[in-house]
């Protein structure tokens, strides 16, 4: 009894399974079985087309890898509707009540191919999506280290904040050019912009070169700074430097441009706090003495002179012509002696 | 994109699910399922899902003139681009996706019905 049903469960059972399997008669590719899901995607044997096709496309390199080690495995493409399937198919050799028979186990594997196509798809989607991000990323970065020094970013993404921070020794240089108010008030508003945008950038690679960091431009003024966030011990000759070079500079244009441009420039040694400023427009800002006294110093600066107070002799002395002008009263901070600074360099003319 | 369609749902992985019962259904359709005879379907599914996804408010997108590109030389008429719709419906009942979100991807999808159905029939 168990015997019938067993073989009679195992007919079922290989008839109403999803894996389309048929059984062939070795020696003429005869079909002695096949299965319900076998037919669905294959064609009844009796007369498929599909059949055929395949039987000559895998005969030679199914032959050869049966004759070696028994098995084959490989993959077809059959469209029995208007879905094109991939049905992969593996060989084997049975001998069936003494005959050599071959028996052919097919899946579907259309869905896993469409999901590994989709799967590919998205994660290049993905890769490029995050490329984006990435080249987002390197833009804001590169915008915010133009509001703050490098250093300063570094901690402003570390703890989302920026503590103020007090240095005792640097130098500020401001500078400011004569008649501003009323070039702007007689020219295009694009002419003035490109002009400033010019000269600016150009002060931003002079700047550069002395380790002197541009703090802000307000309008015509522009504002930097050395010896922060990072300490640089010759701080005052370096913003000396920078504004010698800022004068020479504008001297030169003035001689080939249409715009004339003067400026007046201050600069001072002492203290100052630099912090970010702001919670949704961030700036950062230096604050102190010393930028207070540039300030005041640059006002009093005569046209392309450059005024700073006689503190900075010493620091200056080797490098810079150094000519005491007097004791002046300058509002807010006294009585203050001052000297104006000049490059040594003979002019080229 | 926290809080979109797309994320409620589960994503990728979801809409792609979505998206192959629904050509389950369109192939089998006698009245649509001859557009797709020579189609690439894996490809088709890899855009539809990304369609899907962008309607649903996920991290792709179709863009209007590659939808019309797409369906330019194909005459579909309003009653199959209804039909089709629909069946896209029943699919995304069948995936659990509630009615107003559904509501979202037809009123999305029919935005689009004037880059898909062809006007100038002839």
């Amino acid at each position: 009894m168990t015997a019938i049903a067993l073989s009679t469960i195992n007919e079922h059972l290989l008839k109403s399974i999803g894996v389309g399997v048929a059984i062939l008669r070795y020696s003429d590719l005869n079909f002695q079985f096949y299965n319900a899901a076998f037919a669905e995607w294959f064609g009844d044997p009796a007369d498929s087309e599909a059949i055929p096709e395949i039987i000559e496309k895998l005969r030679e390199t199914a032959a050869e890898a049966l004759r070696e080690t028994g098995r084959y495995a490989g993959e077809v493409q059959v469209k029995p509707r208007r879905r094109t399937l991939i049905i992969s198919i593996a060989l084997s050799l049975a001998e069936i009540e003494g005959e050599k028979m071959l028996v052919a186990e097919c899946q579907n594997i259309t869905r896993m191919r469409e999901l590994e196509q989709m799967i590919e798809s998205y994660s290049s989607m993905v890769e490029r999506n995050t490329r984006e991000l990435e080249r987002e990323k390197e833009r804001v970065e590169k915008l915010l280290l133009n509001l703050m020094p490098r250093t300063v970013y570094e901690e402003f993404k570390t703890f989302g904040t920026v503590t103020p921070q007090l240095y005792r020794d640097v130098s500020v240089l401001m500078l400011d050019f004569v008649g501003f108010t009323s070039f702007a008030e007689t020219n295009d508003p694009t002419v003035t912009l490109s002009e400033l945008n010019d000269i600016f950038s150009t002060f931003d690679r002079i700047a550069e070169q002395f380790g002197v960091e541009r703090i802000k431009t307000l309008g015509d003024a522009y504002l930097a700074v050395c010896g922060m966030p990072e300490p640089a011990p010759d701080h005052a000759s370096a913003v000396a430097s920078c504004a010698v070079r800022f004068l020479r500079y504008l001297e030169r244009r003035n001689e080939s441009h249409q715009y004339k441009w003067q400026a007046r420039v201050g600069i001072a040694s002492g203290a100052a706090v630099g912090s970010v400023v702001g919670v949704q427009k961030y700036v950062y800002d230096v604050f102190g003495p010393a930028v207070n006294l540039a300030a005041r110093l640059q006002v009093f600066a005569h046209p392309m002179k450059i005024v700073a107070p006689v503190e900075m002799t010493y620091d200056l002395i080797d490098n810079f012509q150094v000519d005491e002008i007097g004791s002046y009263d300058i509002k807010g901070l006294g009585v203050k002696e001052l000297i104006n600074v000049s490059s040594t360099l003979t002019r080229v003319r | 994109m926290a809080g979109t369609t797309f994320e409620k749902y589960g994503g990728f992985g979801a809409v792609s699910k979505i998206v192959m019962d629904f050509y389950d259904l369109v192939l089998d359709s006698d009245s649509v399922g001859h557009h797709f005879d020579d189609i690439d379907m894996p490809r088709l599914m890899d855009h539809q899902t990304k369609f899907i996804s962008a309607l649903m408010g996920g991290p792709s997108s179709i863009s209007d003139e590659r939808l019309r590109m797409a369906h330019h030389k194909i005459s579909i008429t309003d009653a199959e681009f209804d039909e089709v719709a629909q069946m896209l419906v029943e699919v995304m009942q069948e995936h659990g996706v509630k009615a107003d979100d559904i509501a979202q991807v037809v009123a999305a999808v029919e935005e689009k019905r004037p880059l898909i159905v062809r006007r100038d029939t002839s």
